[in-house]
């Protein structure tokens, strides 16, 4: 795999926690926002091991393979739970795709998504850190607009009100689902250019602003039917329109489905190159094995609750346990 | 026969053999002109090829010489006379095969065979019927030269070294073309070179083996990545201008004989933005100049697409004014409207294909035809709605704001018209994500081709983004190796 600059793994990144954040189901409020973002400082706090661990030349490649079989396990189901996300949030916007009748509608979102990412993923991941570079410019700016159109909807009483919260850990937990993409976070975190230290502090700067702004903009714009929308960020994102005579939120569809397939092609990506470590003589349809195993995943995993604490342990394994183990089997390595 | 058959073949010492062969080799070609004479007691030939030379060069520098050679010589001595005596011409390579005799020969050298000699000499005296030079058709601009490249390779040479007279720039000739054996030239300043980049497009040349070399197109598959690109990684230019400063940026060029364009590697996709003029406005108009480029570009590619999306999925996009307007018009076209876009398109290709390929004259009537005539009366009988060929035709003069994407441009189009027409805003989503990351794929020799702005270089943004002004930007040295990944 290639070396990535700061800014491209940041971007890389990004866009795969902002689109899950757009997915974000149920209520936000403040203490949303507050959840996210502690949730982000503590991820930070338990990266800087793994960041050491690859400063001083380890790798995930010299690591033994069961981690590199755990990393590729975990980037597969998160994948298919992205595809779930995709699927929830298309109900609330519009896709076209109900011309194909003979065909249910999930599946040709699915399938030409997946067809993109294929292709997305196929020059591999110098070409994918470039794209994406653009792409989370491009998302920046969008949400820009969608904050900066959402102040003159937003009031002050949305934010303060807190009874549609669950509680502060509650989000917390939260934040770390939509968290999936430390993952890729762990295993690209090895092809940074710089220092890897301060290429995580640069995505989990990045990470808390976006985890801080979206929610809190969604809670002051949409506050007020919080209870009956499914969707809050989507949501805020329709009722931030910056014209009086027109609506934009259709915009709001192409900025999702890039994302979309950028999130889904960066674990394409990071998966084909684990199954390139883990099997080394698995060398052809790397991309589409990993994609038919995602969207198989996907489901598998639709009917499930996705912001169940089963899948917070999980990211906290993936971000936190398994590093560690990792740092300790190098020790150990060492001694012997 | 082949070329290998008779190319590296050595010349026959006797003269009456060696004119035989040389014969048969070109199959007694009526071009071929042959002058026996004696020279200093030794049966000589002057071969030539009619058309290629100047007639009173040949006479004056060659002939009138050649006669005045009073005293006996043998073959050995005869040749060196003419070597060290006498200054027939600047040029004069030798030739040990028949490959270079052939080659020198229908280059326009008049080549000189003596009996007894196993070499043939060679006199420059090239007098073909050549374009003078003119102004670039392609790449016009107001305040710059108005000279362009012409079909001579070493003309070509001469305009680039009239404008770099740096001892730094090195142009380097040899042949490529089994059957054409056409002259190319390898330029580059080796002081500013990545010798990494040289050496490979050197390398990429070598596995080059073309039975003939007649345009641009023959060599860029050989010196850009073998992968599906959507856009060329290599640039051409018919500008000597343009190619010295590509040149001073460290970047490598190609000249072929015949072809009056030069290939530069690499070429970066913010470069087909830029044009001389922009350096000879001032900076702030330049840089909206610029930027009304980019606009041009997504117009071109998107706004039919983006027209047949929103108005058949999105309507909610449009204020109701302008949703009024398209629906009046479009409730009388007969056909759906990705149909209607797609056939005037199509229509404006076919157009435009038959205006290039006509005789001038003829092209001005298919113009008229076209524009006054179908236009008009698609119009007015309700197949065309006057909206969409408004859109139509936006596109189409955006697309010619940046002339060397135009094919990428046209393909892009109709490509992104179809998703738009099927899919909607989502299918120009799914599209715009696999061309984006076609273009970030594309890289050659390790130059990526979206540089700088991703990967992002804030040094080439004073260039891309905005055009600052020569006092910043001449402390800046810039070479291209600084994009290298």
């Amino acid at each position: 795999m290639n070396r990535v600059s700061c800014g491209q793994f940041a971007a890389l990144l990004l866009i795969t926690d902002a689109f899950a954040l757009f997915c974000l189901m149920g209520n936000v409020s403040i203490i949303t926002a507050c959840g996210f973002v502690t949730g982000v400082i503590l991820q930070f706090l338990i990266s800087i091991p793994t960041a050491n661990f690859y400063k001083n030349g380890g790798t995930l490649k010299s690591s033994p393979k069961p981690f590199a079989w755990f990393y590729l396990i975990y980037i597969v189901l998160w994948g298919g739970l992205l595809f779930v996300m995709l699927w929830n949030a298309s109900e609330e916007i519009t896709i076209p795709a109900e011309k194909f009748s003979l065909i249910p509608e999930k599946f040709i979102i699915t399938g030409l998504i997946a067809v993109t990412c294929l292709y997305a993923s196929s020059p591999g991941e110098k070409a994918l850190s470039r794209a994406a570079l653009i792409t989370a410019a491009l998302g920046a700016v969008c949400i820009a607009v969608i904050v900066i159109s959402a102040i003159p909807k937003s009031r002050v009483e949305y934010l303060a009100d807190l009874s549609c919260s669950d509680g502060f850990f509650s989000e917390l937990s939260r934040g770390f689902v939509l968290s999936g993409g430390l993952g890729s976070f762990i295993v690209l975190l090895g092809f940074t250019k710089g220092t890897p230290l301060k290429s995580a502090a640069g995505y989990f700067i990045g990470k808390a602003v976006l985890f801080a702004v979206v929610p809190a903009t969604a809670a002051a714009a949409a506050g007020g039917i919080m209870e009956i929308t499914d969707f809050p960020i989507i949501t805020a994102a329709e009722l931030s329109q910056p014209f009086s005579s027109q609506r934009i939120d259709s915009l709001f569809l192409i900025i999702f489905v890039i994302l979309a397939v950028f999130a889904i092609s960066v674990q394409t990506v990071t998966a084909s190159y684990l199954l390139s470590t883990v099997i080394p003589s698995f060398k052809r349809f790397r991309s589409t094995a990993v994609l038919a195993a995602m969207t198989g995943s996907a489901f598998l995993m639709s009917g499930i609750n996705q912001y169940s604490v089963i899948y917070s342990i999980a990211v906290v394994m993936a971000a936190a346990v398994v590093p560690l183990l990792m740092v300790l089997s190098k020790r150990a390595e060492r001694r012997t | 026969m082949r070329t290998e058959d008779y190319y590296y073949s050595p010349i026959i010492t006797d003269l009456k053999k060696n004119l035989e062969e040389i014969k048969r080799i070109s199959g007694g070609s009526t071009d071929l002109m042959i002058n026996e004479f004696v020279c200093g007691g030794i049966d000589c030939a002057l071969l030539c090829c009619e058309g290629m030379l100047s007639t009173q060069t040949i006479t004056e520098l060659i002939f009138e010489p050649l006669m005045h050679v009073e005293k006996k010589l043998n073959s050995h001595e005869l040749f060196k006379h003419i070597r060290t005596k006498l200054l027939l011409s600047i040029d004069q390579p030798v030739a040990e095969n028949y490959g270079t005799l052939f080659r020198t020969l229908n280059s326009g050298f008049a080549v000189l065979i003596a009996e007894g000699m196993n070499i043939a000499l060679a006199f420059g005296v090239q007098g073909f019927a050549m374009r003078g030079i003119s102004e670039p058709s392609g790449e016009a601009n107001i305040m710059g030269a108005h000279e362009g490249f012409v079909e001579v390779i070493r003309t070509n040479i001469s305009l680039i070294r009239r404008r770099l007279k740096s001892p730094f720039l090195v142009t380097k000739l040899f042949v490529k073309g089994d059957k054409s054996q056409t002259d190319m030239c390898i330029c580059y300043m080796q002081d500013r070179v990545p010798e990494k980049l040289l050496n490979q497009i050197k390398e990429s040349l070598d596995e080059m083996e073309l039975e003939s070399v007649l345009s641009t197109g023959y060599v860029r598959p050989f010196v850009e990545k073998r992968s599906f690109e959507l856009f060329s990684s290599t640039g051409t230019t018919e500008r000597p201008d343009v190619l010295c400063s590509k040149l001073i940026e460290g970047r490598v060029a190609l000249l072929i004989d015949g072809v009056p364009f030069a290939i530069v590697i690499p070429r970066l996709f913010c470069e087909s933005f830029q044009t001389l003029d922009d350096y000879a406005f001032k900076p702030y108009y330049s840089t909206f100049i610029r930027w009304i480029k980019y606009a041009a570009f997504i117009i071109a590619v998107l706004l039919p697409s983006l027209y047949i999306a929103v108005a058949t999925y999105h309507p909610e996009l449009l204020n109701s004014t302008l949703l009024m307007i398209l629906v009046e018009s479009e409730a009388k076209a007969p056909l759906s409207l990705m149909t209607e876009a797609l056939g005037v398109l199509l229509m404006y290709e076919i157009i435009r294909e038959a205006g290039i390929r006509l005789p001038k004259p003829v092209g001005g009537a298919v113009s008229i035809v076209s524009g006054l005539i179908i236009g008009d009366a698609a119009v007015q009988s309700g197949l065309i709605s006057t909206p969409l060929l408004t859109i139509s035709a936006l596109a189409v003069i955006s697309g010619y704001v940046v002339p060397e994407l135009n094919p990428t441009v046209t393909m892009l189009r109709l490509g992104f018209l179809v998703a738009g027409g099927l899919l909607g805003l989502f299918g120009i989503s799914l599209l715009a994500c696999a061309v984006l990351v076609n273009i970030c794929a594309t890289e050659d020799y390790g130059f990526p081709y979206t540089a700088p702005l991703s990967p992002f270089k804030k040094g080439g943004m004073r260039d891309t983004a905005v055009r600052t002004g020569f006092r910043r930007m001449q402390s800046g040295g810039f070479t291209v190796e600084e994009y290298h990944e």
